[in-house]
């Protein structure tokens, strides 16, 4: 009898695998054909966590996604990204010389309910001034500091050595002038950021360290209720100064796996999906049902293979650039479904200071790579096995083994350590901790600076939470840098930035590897959502067309 | 075995058809490794991949007869040399769970008291931790990214969390056995506890011994399947048939056999484990 049992499971197993309960081809659900409206609920997803909320601080994709949910910025960015006013009645008025960008807010903008203000409260030009001052207080430690550190009085201010910021000042309770060191050509864009999103001085002191789980912002959703790592809950603000059609809530689920949210999507659990495994891309491009509700667009981001430059043997320039050339692009892209564009060079094709043409990029030149560990003094490769870190999931796996091999050409072991997102920022963010490991970028403004300047200037070092993860520190670029902030002349400063890729791929702090891809799909009933230029899975526009139908049903 | 033994052994089909399952994949696992065609590791991405990314098909490419596998490595190589990872740790965990198991039940069921007491209770503790939620923190713990390291973690884990079962049938034959008047006897005569246990003792229980470690070679393989399955297994760029079932499922609609063929093999391995098993204890004790 047990034998029996036992066999008949492991059949029933089989053809389980064989044949999973089918989810439906196309869309199961279409919209109502109703004109623009409130109501309804937006379901969202992403793969791993939050970390936090706190706008001064956050400093991921993830978080950006969701709090551009609750908060807005004095700028935004429109759909050709350029910048427009947004909490700001206009863009800021600047003075001749260039160094003094004065804000008008909009009246009648109201910060949410929150504890002790059950009606909110308006925001003033105050409240843009404290938040400021949050963002390069000391204490914070935040990392977009360096972003805003042009302004007058910013550095003896983050230094802890004064007590007010003089370039900021509040000329009326409605008006804000912000005035810089030097000129700086990335100002306007930092202040897009959702580092310069306003919050209130109440809820910062109410919460203390623990704000980063309680937002408050202006933005079109109240924050509701965050089971930490399973769902965040929010509902429509109907005081927001942007009145459109929104959905009356929007749940955000974290961790769900790829393969799980597209299950869920497919049968109308989820709204929106945006990565997904390589079985259900393959089906989504496929499926005729769905093109008309999908956009696949190159994402303005970089990855690369980042290389520690502090640790032996790391510090070996030779040992890097053999490392670099040793990378099959291609091949990656065979083995991630044709959804990478390799590349060489740190700026993304579709940025502004992409160093067209630029002579001898990172690629596949195996013999190139041998010459540059003979030179290293590893001819017959390296004796000890180098750790890769890398997150955890099957995306990462992949990566992981990708690079073992290829790097196993050129007698370098790698081994491979998948770990949780937060452990990966922490040990590749730690001064002489990480070896080499995953790296990539995802752009916070369409500037060339966004990328050099976060990720190998040497002000982006820090003993822990360092963005500059390769530890690069290199007065060289640190001036090109510099000057290139400042240059108003567009060709003049793409030139500039042209010098810094040489100097980047010359000293490979990362061997570059590709930009990648997006297949967004969302489903029928969900309206007005576009894939945006520069903001991640910007839900703010969508509204549901709703009741709902099942996709060939008589109405 | 006595001759009995082999005897109704031998006339049952189920027996048999498990020694020739689990003979194949001994086989398979012993010398899979020597006849696989290419390195498992080695990728060839050009070969084995589409510009679309789907491994190539069974039999598409010359010297590929299973295809390729998501990142371009021969899966005929992988499948083989996975066995052979599979039923090492499989074995090597049986092999340290018989011999806690087997030293334990003896050493309580034939000195009793305080000895008997603290193993029994030894026991009852290891039986009451879920074996999944404590072999993750014991991976977690000992994680390595050494790829032998990290087969020795797995070895010991398996085997120090899987003897339980074992010590306790172990402990009750030698309750019995040591009632038998010829051992009794031996004791009276002053032979020391070692010869006892070693000459009267041990062959009493070795029996159920095997009979219990065959099925839980099956067991092991499932356990070590899970666990590699998790990611808690063999470390990358090592395959195991655990491992391939996890770096298939992404591919499971578009390239089904990267799941079916480790998967048929598991299946294959555990089922001839425990027809064996199984025929090993109708063989030994009849009755039941």
């Amino acid at each position: 009898m047990r034998l029996i049992r036992r066999s008949s499971a492991a059949l029933a197993a089989l053809a389980l695998l064989a044949g999973c309960p089918e989810a439906p081809q196309g869309p199961r659900y279409v919209g109502a054909g109703a004109s623009p409206r409130s109501g309804g609920v937006l379901n969202i997803s992403h793969e791993t966590d939050v970390d936090g909320l706190d706008p001064q601080v956050a400093y991921n994709e993830l978080s950006t996604m969701v709090m551009r949910l609750m908060f807005d910025g004095l700028l935004d960015y429109d759909h050709n990204a350029e910048l427009i006013p947004h909490l700001a009645r206009a863009l800021p008025v600047v003075s001749e010389d260039g160094k003094t960008f004065t804000f008008h807010l909009r009246e009648g903008v109201y910060f949410h309910p929150m504890e002790g203000l059950p009606e909110g409260r308006e925001l003033i030009a105050e409240d843009v001034r404290y938040t400021m001052l949050r963002l390069m207080s000391p204490e914070l430690g935040s990392p977009g500091y360096g972003f805003y550190n042009t302004i007058v009085g910013a550095e003896a201010y983050h230094a802890g050595e004064a007590d007010d910021v003089p370039g900021i000042r509040v000329t009326g309770p409605y008006s804000i002038s912000f005035t810089l060191e030097r000129r700086d050509q990335t100002f306007l864009n930092a202040m897009a950021m959702t580092f310069a999103y306003p919050v209130p001085r109440e809820n910062v002191e109410r919460w203390g360290p623990e704000v980063a789980r309680h937002p408050v912002g202006t933005g079109p959703n109240v924050f509701e209720r965050w089971e930490r790592g399973v769902v965040i809950e929010m509902r429509r603000f109907d005081r927001h100064f942007e009145q459109r059609p929104r959905p009356d809530r929007v749940v955000f689920y974290e961790n769900l796996p790829r393969g799980t949210a597209a299950m869920r999507f497919r049968n109308g659990g989820l709204d929106t999906i945006h990565r997904q495994s390589q079985q259900d891309y393959h089906f989504f491009k496929n499926a005729e049902a769905w093109q008309p509700y999908l956009d696949e667009h190159p994402k303005s981001n970089v990855w690369g293979v980042g290389m520690n430059t502090q640790v032996a043997p790391l510090d070996n320039v030779h040992l890097r650039r053999a490392i670099a050339f040793a990378l099959d692009r291609e091949g990656w892209d065979r083995a991630r479904a044709d959804r990478l564009s390799p590349t060489g060079q740190l700026v993304p094709r579709n940025v502004w200071g992409y160093a067209e043409g630029i002579e001898d990029e990172h690629t596949l030149n195996l013999e190139r790579a041998r010459q540059e560990m003979a030179l290293a003094g590893y001819a017959d490769g390296y004796p000890e096995p180098l750790s890769f870190i890398i997150t955890e999931g099957d995306v990462g796996r992949i990566y992981g083994e990708l690079v073992q091999a290829d790097l196993a050409r050129i007698g370098v072991e790698v081994r491979i350590r998948q770990v949780a997102f937060s452990t990966y920022l922490s040990e590749t963010g730690t001064r002489g901790r990480a070896e080499l490991f995953m790296v990539g970028w995802d752009m916070d403004f369409p500037d060339a600076a966004n990328f050099f300047e976060p990720l190998f200037h040497s002000d982006a070092i820090a003993d822990t939470g360092s963005q500059n993860r390769a530890f690069y520190s290199n007065p060289a670029l640190d001036a090109i840098l510099d000057q290139a902030r400042g240059v108003v002349d567009r060709s003049e400063r793409r030139d500039l930035y042209r010098q810094a890729s040489r100097i980047l791929i010359d000293d490979a702090p990362w061997g570059f590897v590709f930009s990648d891809t997006l297949l967004e799909v969302w489903q029928p009933y969900v309206r007005g959502y576009r894939p945006h230029p520069v903001w991640p899975q910007n839900y703010r526009d969508a509204w549901l067309d709703l009741p709902r139908r099942r996709a060939g049903a008589a109405r | 075995m006595d001759s009995r033994a082999f005897r109704r052994f031998r006339k049952n089909r189920g027996a048999l058809i498990g020694l020739v399952l689990s003979g194949i994949v001994c086989a398979l696992a012993l010398f899979g490794p020597l006849a696989a065609p290419h390195p498992p590791d080695e990728q060839r991405r050009e070969a084995l991949l589409d510009e679309r990314g789907i491994p190539a098909a069974i039999a598409a490419v010359d010297g590929h007869p299973l295809g390729g596998d998501t990142v371009g490595r021969d899966e005929l190589s992988r499948l083989l040399h996975g066995g052979a990872i599979s039923m090492a740790v499989a074995l090597v965990a049986t092999a340290i769970a018989v011999f806690l198991g087997l030293t334990i039940g003896v050493l309580s069921g034939y000195f009793g008291g305080l000895t008997d007491m603290a193993s029994m209770r030894l026991v009852d503790l290891v039986l009451s931790v879920p074996f999944l939620l404590l072999a993750i923190t014991v991976q977690r713990v000992f994680s390595s990214t050494d790829p032998d390291e990290s087969l020795m973690v797995l070895f010991g884990l398996l085997g120090f969390l899987s003897w339980t079962t074992l010590a306790r049938v172990v402990r009750a034959k030698a309750l019995q056995v040591r009632r038998l008047e010829y051992v009794q006897a031996a004791i009276a005569l002053g032979m020391g506890h070692g010869r006892v246990l070693l000459r009267h003792v041990l062959p009493n229980v070795i029996g159920p011994a095997i009979v219990i470690g065959t099925t839980l070679v099956a067991q092991m393989i499932i356990a070590e399947s899970a666990m590699s399955y998790l990611g808690l297994g063999v470390q990358p760029p090592r395959a195991s048939w655990g491992s391939m079932l996890r770096e298939g499922q992404d591919m499971l609609t578009v390239a089904p056999r990267l799941v079916l063929l480790p998967a048929g093999l598991i299946v294959m391995a555990v089922f001839g484990f425990n027809l064996l098993g199984e025929g090993l204890r109708d063989a030994f004790d009849p009755k039941e």
